[in-house]
């Protein structure tokens, strides 16, 4: 009588991998992500409150330093310096309501360079600025872009050249305490 | 012969019912394993979450500065809430209530100091301040002068996008007066979430 091989029939047996385990321990991961996992990704920006000091504010007279500062008007907003350390410039919205952020980026990106050290500016919304606008307008001058220019200022503590990764981050309110 | 013929046709009926029936993982797999990338792409290590609340837009930012732990304040259309409490109802009107869109404008009798202070936001603020400085003060952590550690004065904002300057305004007044100096606006990272 004929007798199928052993031997070809043990070959046909194709090797199984045991899958179960990997995808128990898939399927913990995956509940454990969904469980810490946060839908709305929230970033924040910082702002101090200003500080005033009749001391300060003298020293401010004497040093007269750049006080970058950003107005908001009705349709534009105005960059300008109260020590007149820049030729301030007037730019229009670009639509109502919406300040024109390219311009001003670009503006501030031409003040960088011309103090690269500076890192404070001042923002004075009106009271019908919208805050959309603000938070905006706050990103456009603290944030250097990857498609703008290389800014280089001195490291005081090493003395050596180092390129410049932001614009103006730090920003306060300049009509926080007083009327706007 | 019928015999061993009905051997074999049970041997061949034995052999097919011991295969068993087998899923093909495969397919999952691979699902189970992109769901997985992409969950991992998302995940943030950071501890520190703020938890978002319904009916609120917020602000796009393209900052990454995740937020770290602190005092919230958050503005609604329907008022403002600190630490999970409601300190105050802004004023609602026929047409707010019909829209669902807030004028933010708040009660006269919450407000003093001419109008630039929001008295239950101050109220709030302080006592949470108190506390702050009476846990401080019990904490083994302390400075090098071995003085409890200060309070850090920091105060997050999580507010709609539509709000005015002018009630930013009040509330950062408000907080500057309780002692509370660097303010974080929160805001939906335009990258992504």
């Amino acid at each position: 009588m004929h007798r199928p091989s052993a031997r070809r029939n043990s070959l046909q047996k194709p090797v199984e991998l045991n899958l179960v385990p990997i995808l128990d321990s898939l399927v913990t991961l995956i509940a454990f992500l969904m469980m810490t996992m946060s839908l709305v990704n929230l970033v924040s920006v910082e702002t101090p409150f200003p500080m005033v000091s009749s001391e300060q504010n003298q020293k401010l007279v004497d040093e007269k330093p750049l006080q970058l500062t950003l107005s908001f008007q009705e349709n534009a907003v105005e960059i300008w310096s109260p020590f007149a350390k820049i030729q301030p410039l007037k730019i229009a919205d670009s639509e109502p309501g919406k300040p024109d952020l390219a311009k001003i980026h670009a503006f501030l990106v031409d003040v960088k360079k011309k103090f690269p050290s500076e890192t404070k500016i001042v923002l004075v919304p009106t009271p019908t600025t919208n805050y959309d606008v603000i938070v905006s307008i706050m990103d456009s001058v603290r944030i250097l872009d990857a498609t703008d220019a290389a800014i280089f200022s001195k490291n005081p503590k090493t003395g050596l050249d180092e390129q410049t990764k932001t614009l103006f981050p730090e920003i306060v309110f300049g009509n926080l305490l007083g009327d706007s | 012969m019928r015999s061993n013929r009905g051997s074999i046709r049970n041997r061949f009926r034995r052999k097919k019912l011991n295969e068993g029936f087998e899923l093909q993982l495969t397919s999952l797999m691979d699902a189970l394993v992109i769901i997985l990338i992409f969950l991992l792409k998302n995940f943030s290590a950071s501890s520190v979450q703020f938890s978002t609340v319904n009916g609120i837009q917020l602000p796009n930012s393209v900052g990454r500065d995740i937020p770290p732990q602190s005092l919230q304040v958050i503005v609604t259309p329907e008022g403002m809430t600190f630490e999970n409490e409601r300190i105050v109802d802004f004023v609602q009107t026929a047409q707010t209530l019909e829209d669902g869109s807030s004028g933010y404008k708040l009660k006269k009798t919450d407000l003093d100091e001419g109008g630039a202070r929001i008295i239950p936001l101050y109220d709030a603020l302080m006592k949470a301040k108190e506390k702050s400085e009476l846990l401080r003060s019990k904490s083994m952590a302390r400075d090098e002068k071995g003085q409890p550690l200060p309070f850090e004065g920091i105060l997050a904002i999580q507010a709609d996008k539509r709000i005015e300057y002018d009630t930013l305004r009040k509330i950062m007044y408000t907080s500057g007066a309780a002692g509370y100096r660097v303010f974080r606006f929160l805001a939906q990272s335009k990258d992504g979430g």
